[in-house]
């Protein structure tokens, strides 16, 4: 187990704003973000003494900036904007991910060249289309898949998806809901592009095709913006305006990719495994352990291929998912379709107001039943006088039997 | 000499270098040929400087069957870039050629709709002429 298990904290969230084309440069955004998580834990400007980020720019094919403050958001750069060049002991610069940021600044406070460090993600999405190979040539190993079109990440997530639902015999269908939940909980984020846009499932069966079977709303909507931690010990978090959040440990892969292609389904599953062998070694924590994940969604697939590679599902049961919403508005539904009354399935609308009582830690029930057959022999209700647990048992409509369940 | 971009009309080429000279030379001659370890024997796609298997520097192209089975493919909708647009749809296929286990090459899939691709499918190169100079590698279904 890590030497440095829960001593370090994050204390504080910054967001700023969080936009398609801000009137705002990204330094600007960035500076907010920063103070917001200062601001947050109860920090002022003159308690940071420490920046990370892994600064770069998101586009595939054409041209990329690299101008501080307008395309890219460099620690230095951040020094100067905010004038705290004296006090910042330390910096990190790190390339591949910003979790390689969040890392090293976590090392930072361990090692106590730091007290109170801001790791941060900043990113610019520049005028035009964001996957756009314009050049004439594709140098490098561009040129083994640019030549064939295979130059945009949504492509690349395509065959993962493709060999995913080929070798599980799924279809898009499967994970609609999955779609839909992930867009409810986005609506209940107050910093999440989405918010006020619901989706149901056949939204996602009609999105327009990019590459086949990734539509537009497998991928994450590419936004100007940033996003800034606040990394101290958790001794001095303590002290802090908001409750710790303890590092209990980390892992980053050095899984080989493979070469020939940019990912495999096969390579993706053996990077998550390596990645979820360190993590539960570093924290003494397991896939049992855990009750709530944060995956990384830019596009759809990756969040199964994570519950799977973490062992918190096994491979191929990405389609359950999708599945707690449906089994609280019908805990028949397997049932029902097993005898072949799918037809019969009362199915989850979406509307939130199961994830809205529990985020009031309310009991959860289902709007679609929790005001039906309150007589029923037996029947749970909550002190609010609405059924709790269990939806009215299912008749069946032919023979007016009632399931054994 | 690099020419000016002329991307409206054709998509990206290409660009040879050192490394990967001799895999375009053979495509050239209609022959697929891929980097392979003198040492230990290790087939190795993209070229590399040093055997993906055991690092060894001493490599050199090898033809290789031209057969190969389809690992999985994409059917791109949306354009990755200017060059494509009047192509579209375009299926992308990520083939694993017999020679070797993992030993994957991407290219496009020709002559085939795409409700009749199958995973572990038989397929075979063929070569597409781009331009008087380019010639792609290409793949399609065992005739």
């Amino acid at each position: 187990m890590w030497e440095f298990r829960d001593k370090v904290s994050v204390a504080g969230v910054g967001y700023s704003k969080l936009s398609r084309r801000p009137a705002e440069t990204l330094a600007t955004l960035t500076s907010d973000a920063v103070k917001g998580a200062l601001a947050d834990a109860g920090l002022t400007l003159a308690d940071l003494d420490g920046i990370a980020t892994s600064p770069s720019m998101p586009r595939y094919g054409g041209l990329r900036g690299a101008m501080e403050g307008i395309d890219v958001v460099t620690p230095w750069h951040l020094c100067d904007q905010l004038h705290v060049n004296e006090q910042i002991n330390w910096t990190g610069s790190t390339n591949g991910m910003v979790t390689q940021s969040f890392i090293e600044a976590a090392m930072a406070i361990a090692s106590g060249v730091c007290k109170h460090a801001v790791v941060y993600r900043a990113l610019h999405v520049p005028e035009g289309r964001y996957i756009n190979f314009d050049s004439r040539y594709a140098a490098g190993t561009d040129q083994f898949v640019a030549p064939f079109g295979f130059s945009m990440p949504p492509a690349w997530a395509a065959v993962i998806m493709r060999r995913y639902y080929e070798l599980y015999g799924y279809s898009r269908e499967d994970f609609a809901r999955f779609i839909a939940d992930n867009r409810a909980n986005t609506c209940l984020n107050p910093n999440g592009y989405w918010r006020e846009k619901p989706m149901v499932p056949q939204d996602y069966l009609d999105a327009r095709m990019i590459a086949d079977p990734m539509s537009i709303l497998d991928c994450d909507i590419p936004v100007d913006g940033a996003c800034a931690l606040l990394l101290t010990s958790t001794e001095r978090a303590r002290d802090l305006r908001q409750p710790p959040a303890l590092l209990s440990g980390f892992a980053a892969s050095t899984y080989p990719h493979p070469t020939g292609t940019v990912m495999t389904l096969e390579t993706l599953w053996e990077g998550c495994e390596q990645v979820a062998r360190r993590l539960w070694e570093c924290s003494g924590l397991g896939p049992k352990d855990i009750d709530n994940a944060h995956l990384y969604d830019g596009f759809s697939i990756f969040v199964p291929l994570w519950l799977e590679g973490l062992g918190i599902l096994e491979r191929g049961d990405g389609d359950l998912i999708g599945a707690a919403r449906q089994s609280l508005a019908d805990p028949d539904w397997f049932l029902k379709l097993r005898l072949g009354r799918g037809d019969e399935i009362r199915r989850c609308t979406y509307t939130n107001y199961c994830e809205a009582l529990d985020q009031r830690h309310r009991p959860v029930t289902c709007k679609l039943w929790d005001r039906q057959e309150l007589d029923e022999p037996g029947a749970a209700l909550t002190d609010g006088g609405r059924r709790r647990l269990l939806a009215p048992g299912w008749v069946h409509r032919k023979t007016g039997r009632q399931e054994d369940l | 000499m690099v020419e000016e971009a002329d991307a409206e009309t054709l998509r990206p080429l290409p660009y040879p270098d050192e490394l990967t000279e001799g895999f375009w030379a053979g495509v050239r001659a209609h022959r697929l040929s891929i980097q392979r370890c003198k040492r230990c024997r290790y087939w190795n796609h993209v070229p590399t400087i040093a055997c993906y298997n055991c690092a060894s520097e001493d490599l050199a192209y090898e033809p290789v069957s031209g057969r190969g089975t389809l690992h999985s493919w994409t059917e791109l909708i949306d354009s990755p870039g200017p060059g494509f647009r009047d192509m579209l749809p375009v299926i992308v296929g990520i083939i694993e050629l017999e020679e070797q286990e993992r030993l994957y090459l991407t290219t496009n899939l020709l002559n085939v709709e795409t409700g009749r691709l199958k995973l572990g499918m038989p397929v075979e190169v063929t070569y597409e002429h781009v331009t008087p100079e380019c010639v792609l590698p290409q793949f399609q279904p065992v005739t």
